[in-house]
Formats: C-alpha cells, structure tokens, sequence
C-alpha cells in the first residue's frame, strides 16, 4: 500500500476524531508546511470549520506568505498572532490578523480567540495552537498547563476541534507530560 | 413559575448582557442595586457600563447615561464601536445620554460646593427623570465628580443614600463610576461610595512580568452568591469579555 502524503496523513487522523477533540500534534520540523497544509486545506475545509489559528512561532504573515504559495484560501483562516509585535517588526498587518502583545499573555490568547469564535458564532471551528514549544520558551510549565486545561477544555464544550502543534526536536518530558493530561488524542507523523 | 431571570425565592435579575459578569453573578445584577464600577483610567469602566446600557436598550429596557466628566458627543466619538450598536436606539429613546452639567444648569447649582438643599434638590431630579423616562437602567459617569461638588461626607452620604433608595424603589439599576488612583486603598475617593452601595465592581491594570493586564473583580454584591476571583478583561467590538486569571505559581500572591 502507498505511503501517504504528509497532508494526506494529517488530515486522515483528524478526520477519524470525533467532533470536539483536542489533539497533540506531534511533528518533525521538516513536516510543519505540509502539516498545516493537511491541517488547514484539507481537513477544515472538508468539515468546512473556521480556523482560528494562534501562532507563536512564525509570524502570522510568514504562514500567509506559505498559504498564498500553496494556493490555500484564508477566507476562513483567522490569526492570532503572539510573535510579531515583540518581533517589532513594521510589517503590514493582514485583516485576518489579529495581535497579541507577547506570548507570555496567555489570558489574552484566550481572550482573542474567544472573540473570534463570536465573530462567527454559526460556523464550526478549528483552533490550532502553534506551537507548545514555542509558548514553553516564554512561560513556565505551572502557568501553561493551567492556560490548556482551561482553553481546551473552554473549546470542547464549545464543539471545536483543537489541535496542539509540539515539534518533536524540541519537545521535553514536561512538555509531553502536559499534552497527555490535556489532549484527547496523540498524533504521531511517519517519517 | 420560575423564569429564566427570576427563580423562585431570589431577587428578580437585571440581566447585564455581558455573558460573563451574568455569569460570574448566576445570573445578573439584583434588580434595584445601586453598583459601584470603581477603577483607575483606562481600565474599562465606560465600556463596561455604555455595554450595560445598550446591551438592555436593546431588551427594550430604557437606559439612561448620565455624564459628568465629558460632554456626550466627545464621549461616544470614542467609545468602542460595538457591533450590536443599534442607532435607531437613541432615535426611539430608548438609549438616553444626558449632560449633567445642563442639569446642574437647570436646576440653578451653580456653586463649586453643593450644600444639602441642592445635593437633595440633584438626587430628587435624577429621581424624577428616571420615574417620567421609565428608565430601568442608569449610569452616573461619574458619582467621584459628583461628590466633588458635594465634598462634605455627611452630604455625600445623604445624597447617595436618597439616589439610591429611590432608584432602587423604582426598579432601576444603576452603576456608579467611581474614578481611583490606582495605588489606592479601598474602591472609592471618599470611602462612603462602597459602602453604601450594593455591589462593587473593580477595574485594574495588573503588571506581570513587564506585560499589563486589565483586570476586574466583583469584591460585592448583596442579593446574590458571586464568585470574587480576578478575571482578565478585554475590550472589544463584540463586547467586555472575560477569562480567569492565570495563576501558575509565576507571580507572588497571583497578582
């Protein structure tokens, strides 16, 4: 049997959850574009969610930049962006972005996303967490385990799939140990 | 029967319309409590209440905002442009902004220091707008400017005693913004505004870490049980919005 794509991959596991999971995405870096790919093109269009996607590892404009590059539409792709405005950075800023100060404001990641789901209260959602790893360089273990359990846990009774991106090289024992008590579900990618 | 805003044994609800101080209330304000929104600048007091009003304008629930600090027009050129906004609102009446400067005008106070006559004179107006309006909820934006003109605390206290007894036997709920400092004690400049009122609710900025969050906390609230902890606060065009306080063990005494 043929190996499946990385997208394919992606995409396939996460259709087979039931609606409202949480699940720990754990990726190869070499993985992390055709991950959201299966993530974001396949899977939340084929269950037509709104995607609301929090990004505190690259720039919400680099994702952007990638999306455009794959032909993805971000029509329904919403950004929560936690990196760019430390990064101080000019850059223009897309009308599907918006800003969070600085990844060690997790009370304001929740709050941004909880706007945007009452932005579009009729439409399903997505909420993807990029990425544990990066949110653990900013915040201690205590702080961000508090920060899932109650954002996830705020998701699942709102029927939205969550997905929590962990990249493998960089992953710790805390840091596993954090997914397995908040996730329903562990994602593990081929090689 | 009991309803959705009235169980059987409790005090009927002034549903405020923002999902999480009902919520953290089990329900809403008490129908009649006199509230105190007490913070420093710029954390969210005039949202807050200019929500309150239009979220029960639109529940047919005519609102009353009565401002001292700033001229209306100048105020709602920057007030948050909600998306539930309706202009049709203040054309039916229903949403009122009223100077209370003019009052004062109105009504002759022209003195820097109100004496008992006009403090009196002051609250029986406010007090018969609200009975000829029919208002069912009103915010004095705000009761420290008020009490600036009153300055005596036996004045300040007759005055909030006769506003609130009266408000509340009309079964209007009210919120007064009361302006602190932030390295304050206590939730108002002179001490009587929280202790006369029914409930208090407190606005803050919290400094963690470099980062400055705005906070609220209900500390008050007669007539109902309420949860007392610290929720961050957001303010957007979807409205006041909540979430709980982190406390992570990341700062001493949880902020």
């Amino acid at each position: 049997m043929a190996e499946l794509s990385v997208p394919a991959e992606v995409s396939e596991k996460l259709s087979g959850l039931p609606v409202a999971s949480a699940v720990a995405l754990h990726l190869k870096a070499d993985q992390y574009f055709d991950a959201i790919q299966g993530m974001i093109d396949r899977f939340a269009t084929k269950k037509d969610l709104e995607v609301i996607y929090v990004t505190s590892t690259i720039p919400s404009q680099s994702i952007l930049n990638a999306m455009e590059a794959l032909e993805i539409s971000v029509e329904h792709i919403w950004f929560v962006d936690c990196i760019t405005q430390i990064m101080m950075s000019q850059a223009k800023r897309h009308p599907h972005s918006i800003v969070v100060e600085s990844p060690t404001m997790l009370e304001n990641i929740m709050l941004k996303v909880e706007f945007l789901l009452r932005k579009n209260p009729d439409r399903s959602a997505l909420v993807v967490l990029d990425s544990i790893n990066s949110l653990a360089i900013h915040n201690n273990t205590k702080i961000l385990s508090e920060f899932l359990h109650i954002l996830v846990n705020n998701l699942r009774a709102r029927g939205a799939y969550t997905v929590i991106i962990s990249m493998q090289e960089y992953e710790t024992e805390e840091i596993r140990n954090m997914l397995v008590l908040v996730s329903d579900e562990a994602v593990e990618l081929g090689d | 029967m009991p309803t959705k805003e009235h169980d059987a044994g409790e005090r009927e609800r002034c549903v405020t319309g923002i999902d999480a101080i009902d919520h953290i209330l089990n329900g809403g304000i008490p129908r009649g409590n006199t509230v105190l929104v007490s913070g420093s600048v710029g954390t969210g007091k005039t949202s807050i209440c200019i929500e309150f009003l239009i979220r029960g304008a639109l529940e047919g629930e005519n609102s009353l905002y009565l401002s001292v600090t700033e001229p209306t027009d100048k105020l709602l050129k920057n007030v948050i442009p909600f998306d539930f906004f309706d202009e049709r609102l203040s054309k039916q009446g229903k949403l009122q902004f009223v100077d209370l400067p003019k009052i004062y005008e109105e009504l002759g106070i022209d003195k820097e220091d109100m004496d008992f006559k006009e403090a009196r004179l002051l609250a029986s107006r406010i007090a018969s707008i609200v009975e000829e309006q029919k208002i069912r909820r009103l915010v004095l934006d705000s009761v420290t400017s008020v009490c600036y003109r009153i300055k005596d605390q036996e004045r300040i206290r007759d005055f909030l005693l006769r506003l609130g007894t009266v408000l509340s036997a009309k079964g209007c709920t009210s919120l007064l913004v009361s302006e602190i400092r932030s390295t304050e004690e206590g939730y108002s400049r002179w001490g009587v505004e929280e202790a006369l009122a029914d409930g208090v609710i407190v606005t803050g900025n919290l400094e963690r870490r470099g980062d400055l969050l705005r906070t609220l906390q209900i500390v008050k609230m007669r007539g109902t049980s309420h949860s007392r902890a610290k929720y961050v606060l957001d303010l957007t065009t979807s409205g006041v919005l909540l979430v709980p306080l982190l406390k992570g063990g990341s700062v001493a005494g949880g902020g």
